[in-house]
């Protein structure tokens, strides 16, 4: 018989009236699956009383398909076939993954868009592979709720862009659930903190996984959660402290085995010997390469944070970014959440608690926090209590239009809360021209070849004007989930053109690292490119104005104005071959006054003709 | 003419998002202010907290997911009405942009490309600035850097005060001299994020 149940008053804990709803953690190594069960969020566990589901997924030969720990325990006998860290695939293009591919033993295909892998039950795309996953969560958690969830949160890192997103929500679609929001990780893992002691104020949310950093700082007022920045370091995680400690190990042991099987026993050694330093103050760890005797290496808790320090100091300038984006100081923070396996290094937690002033907050399980989070905002959103709780996301990277001379013009700056929209005014740039070509890049650069492109698409059909007559009004829609809609319209006559921008592929953790980093670290060097670039075309605007006078009325020059024209008109083109802006203005504004008297007298013929035929009458007007 | 609501036709007030009587969204006005979306009067003085929390109060009701489960132009309306009010929040609170979107209010385009700045002392008083800036940040000079800083935030306090003054009657009628406060304020905003950037990068060598 089944146990009563007492509700709380307000509460109801009827299951027919009660809607049921899943929060789910979508990792790179693991995924696990929560929900709001009699008012309290909980973890799910399957029969052997795991929570944590190993993102392995295994394409057996009986057309088997194995996900979680029998997959992972496979993937030494059938690497083809097994796939692990599929989350790093996600929204990625062919080119995305090329830095990848070399450590992985993965198949992969080129193919239009984002990346397939080839495996013996066929090409697989990561959304696939994915959805697997979350089949097997949404089957223990049709299980453990006794009926199918309403709908589920899921959850993604704050620095996932909108390919990455897009790719997400596909593979939920995918494996039947219906997802009612997508939710930033260092978010959720504060929704879990917060609600519980019920508190309010600024909290910095360090996530340290296995191969990614995020800081964000968020604002809890009155039930309503407001991110007000996110920075990080998607290349840096609790991974590069085990290839510190195996370096050190390797190097210690003077066993020197370019071996990739040897290389990854050590680097499971030091991994343990991590974890075990979290407790203990030493360990003696054996290393045997199969060749010669084993050797015996004492490690001690004061080596390891010595070795490991490094990588501790590289999660402080992305700290100290978010804040200063907040427009905070450290001393404003009220309460620092720590996210991630990562985080029980005790090293890490001093080092985070000194640079926050204040001790650190580490009640919740730092693997389960996440998905607990994400199944509280699941629960409110299909309406259950908590209507006190609201999240507010912001926007992760930048986005932006390519302008002439390859620069990018940035229309919403990252960090905006969303939803959001903007819209940005641009013009023709030749005489006459009817079409124009959009192109939608995210990143923190200036030049486009350094952002992510995320879009291309036409505007056509603008009525035939002047250069710089026509008004096309662009217009960017980005909603809760952080999805993009870019529509635009030439306002003089109404011509519209719109797209959903779900782009094909999205950027590898690497580059988005690398392009928040470029962004500050490249200031100076983007200032001088952006001034070339503008120098360059203003100089081919002059250039195109001039021909096209000159086309039809070069006759009203005399021929020592033509002469002096010409001449500077090839002073001109030569300093736009070359890249030296100051000398590109210079020879513009040559250009410019040497075709004052064309400019002049065309004016002057154009009034004429204008006024031809027509009486003193209508000018009177 | 007063606006009724379109589920149960009583009359709208402010803010009319929703309505007072039944409470159902209501189509989205792009022809509402800022300040008429938040439900505020139109004022350069602004109590800050309270900008917060009405907005925040609407964004409990409105923002798009309380309509997860709702029909498609329920959900347009939700998500144009939240947008909005995030850009409210965004406009309003910072003094500079307040200012600025007062006087795009009355047509004026004080901070636009075509405006060419001629008052001699604010360029004098941004190059030594500059200049400033650029000799404590090679001598990786914290002190001065905080000195610069605290220069910096007073001349800001003084420019928003001169603000609150030529903005305390709208329409306002200095309008060319709003514009160069605005100006000015505009230079200090962004040499305090030069500010931060330069203290970013002397404490992260």
């Amino acid at each position: 018989m089944a146990l009563m149940q007492i509700a709380e008053p307000g509460m109801t804990a009827d299951p027919h009236q009660r809607r049921l709803a899943v929060g789910i953690d979508l990792g790179t190594t693991h995924s696990l699956v929560a929900s709001v069960l009699s008012a309290l969020p909980t973890v799910m566990r399957n029969h052997d009383g795991q929570y944590l589901l190993p993102s392995v997924v295994r394409y057996c030969e009986d057309d088997k398909v194995v996900v979680g720990y029998p997959a992972q325990a496979a993937a030494g006998q059938d690497p083809h076939n097994t796939i692990a860290s599929v989350k790093r695939f996600m929204g990625r293009g062919h080119e995305d993954v090329q830095l990848l591919a070399g450590h992985l033993p993965y198949d992969l295909v080129p193919a239009e868009g984002m990346i397939r892998l080839r495996t013996r039950a066929g090409e697989k795309s990561p959304v696939e592979v994915s959805a697997e996953i979350l089949k097997v969560l949404k089957d223990l958690a049709v299980e453990t709720l006794g009926s199918e969830p309403e709908g589920a949160v899921i959850t993604v890192p704050a620095y996932f862009d909108e390919a990455q997103r897009q790719a997400t929500k596909d593979a939920a679609r995918l494996a039947g659930l219906n997802v009612l929001r997508l939710l930033a990780e260092p978010t959720a893992a504060a929704v879990a903190y917060g609600l519980d002691k019920k508190s309010e104020g600024l909290f910095a949310i360090y996530d340290l996984g296995g191969g990614t950093f995020d800081i964000s700082i968020l604002r809890l007022q009155a039930g309503v959660f407001e991110v007000l920045a996110t920075a990080g370091d998607t290349a840096l995680g609790g991974d590069d402290m085990d290839h510190a400690i195996a370096e050190w190990l390797m190097a210690e042991s003077g066993i020197h085995l370019d071996d990739p099987l040897w290389r990854r026993q050590v680097l499971q050694q030091a991994r343990q010997a991590k974890e075990a330093l979290t407790d203990q103050e030493q360990v003696e760890l054996t290393l045997d390469s199969g060749q010669g005797a084993p050797r015996v290496i004492q490690l001690t808790r004061k080596q390891l944070e010595t070795l490991i320090q490094p990588v501790l100091q590289r999660t402080l300038p992305a700290c100290r970014r978010a804040l200063r984006d907040a427009g905070l100081k450290v001393a404003d923070v009220d309460g620092v959440v720590l996210v991630g396996g990562a985080t029980r290094v005790p090293a890490l937690r001093r080092l985070v608690s000194e640079f926050f002033q204040q001790p650190v907050l580490t009640d919740i399980d730092p693997d389960q926090v996440v998905a607990l989070g994400a199944a509280i905002q699941a629960d409110a959103l299909v309406g259950n209590q908590r209507e006190d709780l609201l999240l507010m996301d912001v926007l992760p990277l930048s986005l932006g239009l390519e302008t002439m001379g390859g620069l990018v013009e940035k229309i919403i700056p990252r960090n905006t809360p969303i939803p959001a929209a903007k819209a940005q005014e641009f013009t023709t740039f030749k005489d006459g021209q009817t079409a124009m070509s959009i192109h939608v890049l995210q990143g923190e650069r200036d030049l486009v070849q350094d952002c992510r492109s995320l879009a291309r698409f036409s505007l056509r059909g603008i009525p035939p004007m002047v250069a710089g007559a026509a008004r096309i009004r662009v217009t960017f829609q980005v909603d809760a989930d952080g999805l993009l809609t870019v529509s635009a319209e030439e306002t003089s006559t109404g011509v519209r053109s719109e797209v959903l921008v779900k782009p094909s592929f999205g950027l590898n953790d690497e580059e988005i690292a690398r392009m928040l980093q470029d962004s500050f670290a490249h200031g100076a060097e983007d200032i001088a490119h952006r001034r070339l670039s503008e120098a360059r075309v203003e100089g081919e605007r002059v250039r195109e104005a001039l021909q096209g006078a000159l086309s039809t009325d070069a006759a009203l020059l005399q021929a020592d104005e033509k002469a002096q024209l010409d001449a500077a008109s090839e002073h001109l083109e030569q300093c736009l071959a070359g890249s030296d802006a100051d000398a590109i203005s210079k020879a513009a504004e040559a250009v410019e006054a040497a075709a004052e008297p064309l400019v002049q007298r065309r004016m002057d013929s154009a009034l004429r003709r204008a006024i031809a035929g027509r009486s003193i009458d209508d000018l009177g007007e | 003419m007063a606006e009724v609501c379109i589920q149960c036709g009583a009359e709208l007030n402010a803010p009319p998002a929703l309505c007072h009587s039944c409470g159902a969204i209501q189509p989205f006005r792009a022809e509402l202010s800022l300040f008429g979306v938040v439900g505020l009067p139109e004022s350069y003085d602004l109590n800050l907290q309270e900008l917060r929390s009405q907005v925040l109060q609407l964004q409990k009701i409105l923002h798009p997911d309380r309509f997860a489960r709702a029909d498609a132009t329920t959900r347009r309306f939700s998500l144009e009405w939240s947008t909005r009010l995030n850009e409210a929040l965004a406009v309003l609170r910072d003094p500079l942009k307040r200012a600025d979107y007062l006087l795009q209010r009355q047509e004026i385009d004080a901070l636009g490309e075509q405006v060419k700045v001629a008052d001699p002392s604010l360029l004098m008083t941004q190059m030594m600035y500059r200049e400033r800036l650029e000799d404590v940040l090679a001598a990786r000079d914290q002190n001065g850097l905080d000195q610069l800083r605290g220069e910096v935030e007073d001349a800001s306090s003084k420019a928003v005060n001169k603000l609150h003054i030529l903005l305390k009657k709208l329409p306002c009628e200095q309008v060319d001299e709003a514009g160069s406060v605005l100006r000015e304020l505009q230079f200090l905003d962004k040499l305090l994020g030069e500010i931060d950037r330069g203290e970013e990068s002397l404490q992260n060598l």
